[in-house]
């Protein structure tokens, strides 16, 4: 979403795509009116304001969001959130999942995350944690990707994963 | 009078004795066999299986409400589904594969199912649909088998074998059990192979394949099938089909189980995982293969534009 | 009747004159001109707004008017010119700063809600049935990126940011003084003795804190922002507030 926002969409392919498109405009009108980069949880309230307007015809998307959000003393915070179809935001402190494999994923975080990693460290955790939870769902799978998103750099990782 | 609608009718008179003795606790229907080594086949004492029936006015409907039968993915007891099994005929005898991997909705419940029941050493059952279904009445089939060898002093054939099975489960027609399952064997007539499944249908074949994961697994098998095939070329036709469904099917994957049944019985061939035969393929040297990964992007990497060398 | 000075032009649909003239917007700011003063003056840390707040009769209850407006924890407006015109300004700048606040989860920087007024007084000069606000506004408000900004907004819906402004009645003389007072590491404190000071040039009558309206804008400490949130309600803590009589007087008696 921007250098230091990241979305991600899990759900029905069309929803995805006219979605991203929706926050490519949202963001860009954002940028442009307020002359500044949005922040992450003004971001999330986008997000939630943007899918509870189709409350009753949701898109079939549950978001998940990160990014590293600028304290007032000019130091980054990482931020994580997500939402339900409609909009309903849950930030959490530890981590967030979505799509067909949450349940699996979220037995499996709940196992792996401990407070206060360093990037390599986090990295790792997320990647078995993805690795290992697809592999127990059907729908899931084929690879995987990782973004670790630092001050400096986005290290974006290709996992090799079970190809059935 | 249908013996079976009787015993599972619960408005019967006999349904009436039934639910009396549950109520004083008296249940010799249960005898202590059931928790020794009959592991689950006491109840064969009397000749034919029963079973505890809810006491409800329609069982099997009951049944359906609860579990799902294929219609309802958001009931709460989810049945083991999702398979592919095949078996083909050629001149050097029968192959069976199998993938391995069990799934309850989207959940992998397991990924190292033997889908292959070995009922005697001259018979396989595949395993498709319900996993409890097929494992208790194959292994059930492979008792009246033994039994057809003591009484006749002789083996029985695949096709006496498939009907016994298809037979029964026709008088369970409606009941819910959910069966797709090839009987494959070697008898007098050679190799033999009969799809049998729970609606009722027995057929017999040079070449099947069963599950959620089958379209995927006849694709290759069609192109590659010939009745002059080579032992080897078989064998890795087999593998090759069922991978295929494993990369393809969500339901189906993990890892191949792969048999070989000749005049002498059958063969345990081997066990091969599916990732593994994407990358890498089953293996140095093995008859049959052409070596390397059967994976699509592994077979063309650096060879197409999409794929440019790593 | 067509005025002596605009002649057909003058009714109240906004129409070109053949001058290039929309006459409706200067009988605007003529409305403006005749209005109480206002002023605001921006200082290193905080922004002072004030004005006169007269009333005709010795029984009208003066601690009722408020001439100074709240719109949201951060901004806070005072105009000049026609009462019942702000009134129905300051009712859309509020629900423009909640629509905002339900959308974003935060309340708008200064420049996003000046635009937003300054487009619905813009709107009103070329739609069909209305005519023109008759007010000019100086909107003052705090926010992360742009700290303490001061705007003034006149009818046509233009609008600029200003370091001191005045407008009203007195705005020539008021401007006159600011430009000679102001200077740019002003303190908020001295800010307001100096909005006091301009307003009582050219105040008829006696000055008193009920007879004037004053709203401060203060800037967090940055020990302030980092506690974020006020514990218990999950509020922001307001950036604006308007002075009470007591504090009003405190600072005339200075």
């Amino acid at each position: 979403m921007s250098d230091r926002i990241y979305l991600g969409l899990p759900g029905l392919a069309t929803d995805v795509t006219t979605l991203k498109e929706v926050f490519r405009y949202r963001v860009n009108m954002y940028t442009i009116k307020e002359e500044r980069e949005i922040e992450p949880e003004t971001f999330a309230h986008l997000v939630s304001s943007t899918l509870y307007e189709k409350r009753f015809g949701p898109y079939f998307i549950e978001p998940v969001m990160a990014g590293l959000e600028k304290t007032p003393s000019g130091a980054y915070k990482p931020f994580i959130a997500a939402t339900d179809l409609i909009g309903c935001l849950n930030f959490a402190k530890d981590f967030v999942v979505a799509g067909t494999a949450s349940t699996k994923l979220y037995g499996v975080a709940e196992g792996l995350w401990e407070p206060d990693l360093e990037p390599e460290d986090l990295f790792e955790t997320c990647a078995q944690t993805l690795l290992n939870a697809v592999d127990r769902d059907a729908y899931s799978g084929w690879g995987a990707e990782v973004h670790l998103i630092t001050k400096d750099k986005v290290i974006k990782r290709t996992l090799k994963g079970r190809m059935d | 009078m249908n013996s079976f609608l009787t015993r599972y009718s619960s408005t019967s008179p006999d349904a009436d004795i039934r639910k009396a003795k549950e109520l004083y606790g008296e249940d010799e229907e249960v005898s202590e066999m059931m928790w020794g080594s009959a592991g689950g086949f006491g109840n064969l004492a009397k000749g034919v299986p029963s079973f505890k029936i809810p006491a409800v006015a329609d069982p099997s409907s009951f049944l359906r409400m609860h579990t799902d039968d294929h219609a309802d993915p958001s009931c709460r007891i989810k049945i083991k589904h999702g398979t592919t099994t095949l078996a083909f005929r050629y001149k050097g005898g029968v192959i069976v594969a199998v993938d391995s991997r069990a799934t309850a909705g989207s959940y992998v419940a397991s990924g190292t199912v033997k889908k292959v029941i070995e009922i005697n050493p001259y018979l396989l059952g595949t395993m498709a649909g319900g996993a409890a279904d097929c494992q208790y009445w194959e292994t059930y089939l492979g008792i009246q088998c033994r039994l057809h060898e003591l009484r006749n002093r002789e083996r029985i054939s695949v096709a006496a074998a498939s009907k016994y099975l298809s037979n029964l489960v026709y008088s369970y027609k409606g009941m819910g059990l959910s069966m797709g399952t090839m009987i494959c064997g070697w008898d007098k007539t050679g190799p033999a192979i009969f799809y049998v499944d729970s609606d009722g249908s027995r057929l017999k074949g040079d070449l099947f394949s069963v599950g959620s994961g089958s379209t995927f697994a006849y694709g290759v098998l069609d192109q590659g099938y010939k009745w002059d095939l080579t032992d080897e070329e078989a064998h890795e036709l087999g593998r090759r089909s069922i991978y295929a469904a494993g990369h393809r099917d969500a339901f189906s994957g993990n890892t191949v189980n792969l048999y070989h049944v000749q005049q002498d019985g059958w063969k345990f061939i081997g066990n091969y995982d599916v990732s593994e035969l994407h990358y890498n393929g089953p293996g140095d040297n093995v008859p049959g293969a052409p070596g390397g990964g059967y994976g699509y992007d592994i077979r063309v990497e650096g060879r197409s534009s999409s794929n440019a060398p790593a | 009747m067509a005025s002596a000075e605009g002649g057909a032009y003058s009714y109240s649909l906004t129409v070109f004159s053949p001058s290039g003239k929309l006459v409706q917007i200067e009988h605007a700011l003529a409305a403006v001109s005749s209005g109480t003063t206002s002023l605001g003056i921006k200082a290193s840390n905080g922004i002072v707004i004030a004005t006169e707040k007269k009333s005709s009769s010795i029984l009208i209850d003066d601690s009722m008017i408020d001439k100074v407006s709240v719109i949201c924890p951060n901004i806070g407006i005072v105009y000049s010119g026609m009462g019942p015109d702000f009134r129905v300004l300051v009712a859309k700048a509020r629900k423009s700063a909640q629509a905002y606040w339900k959308v974003y989860g935060e309340y708008p920087p200064t420049k996003v809600l000046t635009q937003e007024i300054a487009t619905i007084m813009q709107q009103a000069t070329h739609s069909g049935g209305v005519r023109p606000y008759g007010v000019s506004l100086l909107v003052a408000g705090w926010d992360i990126t742009r700290g303490p900004c001061l705007y003034q907004v006149d009818p046509s819906g233009s609008y600029w940011a200003w370091k001191a402004s005045a407008i009203g009645k007195n705005m020539v003389n008021a401007k006159t003084f600011l430009e000679k007072r102001y200077n740019d590491d002003i303190s908020l404190e001295d800010a307001i003795h100096t909005a006091l000071l301009t307003l009582k040039e050219g105040f008829e009558g006696h000055m008193t804190e009920k007879t004037i309206d004053i709203g401060i804008v203060t800037v967090p400490s940055q020990a302030e922002l980092e506690a974020g949130k006020i514990e218990g309600t999950g509020r922001v803590k307001p950036t604006f507030r308007k002075l009470s009589e007591e504090e009003v007087r405190d600072y005339l008696a200075m």
